[in-house]
This record gives structure tokens, C-alpha cells and sequence, in this order.
């Protein structure tokens, strides 16, 4: 599985039709099916291509909503 | 715009543009999935549909009322609706509660309903979470949305066997919680 720094994930905004991938708990998830993550923006707070596992502990809902989108690597210094 | 309300909920730490913004992609969520529960609602037949589509309704009608609740509150914080209406649908909070591929499929139905009834009850907890003790009346609005989103929530999850709700249907008037901001 590919393995993606903290500066390779941050390429991954979801902005100038880059895909958008978000790292929760060291897995990098792509979400660029979401409607929820249209343009790498979410919920307006949150932006792709960042390690969301402190967000995510303040978030309205838990991991599953992010587990159910595909594993596209591992962030390497998380 | 309300100056001094727009003062006051940012000399409290409110950012007025990000909850501008958040106000105004629900508003979307509301006027779409009222548009949404239309079409589900009509798809409500036989005889498990329409043991449905009387709660549906009242889901629907309701969901109209939160966008007619929010509106105001958007434009008294300096913020406005967009002007093009496919950009609004697109800003959405919440994923178009689309009909499932076979709308005889009871199950499917109440799983898109549920699943938009869930989103909402997340977004108006992370209103309610930015503004309390803040911005006294986007609290109040949204815990008045929230009870109903809640409630909503509650009559689907039942009728998918996921347990009792508690609840019974709306008996006279829709929006007990929001009524007191559609007078």
C-alpha cells in the first residue's frame, strides 16, 4: 500500500481536480465520491489533504461515515 | 443585516462567515430534501408505502418549514442565499435523498429517509455546538430544528425495526419545536 507523507497527503486537496483524500487514525481514505466533500471543503471547517483524527474526535459522527470510503495508503508520520 | 446582532455574535468568538455558510448549506439541505421527499413520497405505494407516506409527509412539510425558519436568520447575520439555484442544491449539508433504484423496495426507501433525517440531526448538533452560550437566537433555531430532525430520525429508524421511537405521529399541527419562528 502506498505510503504518503504529511506534505504528499496535502496535494490531495480536492482543488484543481486533484483527488481528495483526507488521513484518519495513520490510513489515508479517498473521498472523492463524497457529495459531502465537494471541492475539498467539508461541512466548511474541514479541507482535504490533512490528518482529520483530532477533527474527527469533535466531529457530529464517528469513523464509520469515513470507513466507508476506500483505503488509498498509510500516512507515514502520523 | 442586524449590525449589533452581527457584533454581538462575533465579540462572543462566533466566526460569522463560517456560520453563515454552515447556515446557508442546511438551508440547501432543507429546500433539497423537501424537493427529494416529494418524489418519495408520491413513490410511496401498496400497502407498506402507504403506511409510510403519512410520516413521510409530515417529514417533508416540515423540512420546508426549517428552510422558511433559516432564511431569515441568514439574512439578519449579513449573509444571502446563492442566486444560482444549482449552485444551492450543490452546497448542500447533506447528500440528495434520492429514490432508491426499486421504490417498491420498502427498506431502500426508509434508508434514504433515515440516512437524510441523520444528517440533519448532525448538522443542527454541530450548530447547536458552535453556538452555544454564543449566538443565543442560531441556538435556539437550531435546537428548535434539532428536536424535529430528531423526531424525524426516530419515526424512520422505528419502521426499519431498529427499535421504538417513542414517538407518535404529529397529532393537528406540523413543526411544534419551529412554528414559533414561522409566525
Amino acid at each position: 500500500m502506498r505510503r504518503f507523507t504529511k506534505k504528499e497527503l496535502a496535494k490531495y486537496n480536492g482543488q484543481g481536480g486533484t483527488a481528495t483524500y483526507v488521513a484518519y487514525k495513520g490510513r489515508v481514505y479517498d473521498v472523492s465520491q463524497s457529495f459531502l466533500w465537494q471541492h475539498g471543503k467539508h461541512q466548511v471547517l474541514h479541507t482535504a489533504g490533512k490528518d482529520l483524527t483530532d477533527s474527527l474526535a469533535e466531529a457530529p459522527h464517528g469513523p464509520e461515515l469515513l470507513e466507508k470510503f476506500p483505503v488509498v495508503g498509510i500516512l507515514e508520520d502520523s | 443585516m442586524a449590525k449589533v446582532t452581527r457584533e454581538m455574535v462575533e465579540k462572543a468568538g462566533v466566526n460569522l462567515d463560517q456560520l453563515v455558510e454552515l447556515l446557508v448549506k442546511n438551508a440547501a439541505a432543507e429546500l433539497t430534501t423537501y424537493y427529494y421527499y416529494t418524489i418519495l413520497r408520491v413513490n410511496l405505494i401498496g400497502l407498506e408505502g402507504e403506511g409510510i407516506k403519512e410520516i413521510a409527509e409530515t417529514a417533508r412539510i416540515e423540512d420546508r418549514n426549517h428552510f422558511e425558519a433559516l432564511v431569515p436568520r441568514i439574512y439578519e447575520l449579513g449573509g444571502k442565499l446563492p442566486e444560482d439555484m444549482k449552485a444551492f442544491h450543490d452546497s448542500s449539508a447533506c447528500p440528495p435523498a434520492s429514490l432508491p433504484q426499486d421504490p417498491r423496495d420498502i427498506q431502500a426507501m426508509l434508508r434514504v429517509l433515515v440516512e437524510a433525517e441523520r444528517c440533519a440531526v448532525r448538522g443542527y448538533t454541530h450548530l447547536c455546538n458552535l453556538t452555544a452560550g454564543k449566538d443565543h437566537r442560531t441556538y435556539d433555531l437550531s435546537q428548535a430544528i434539532l428536536n424535529e430532525e430528531i423526531e424525524h430520525e426516530s419515526w424512520f429508524s422505528e419502521f426499519l425495526g431498529e427499535g421504538p421511537s417513542g414517538h407518535f405521529l404529529r397529532r393537528g399541527e406540523t413543526s411544534p419545536f419551529v412554528s414559533k419562528f414561522l409566525r
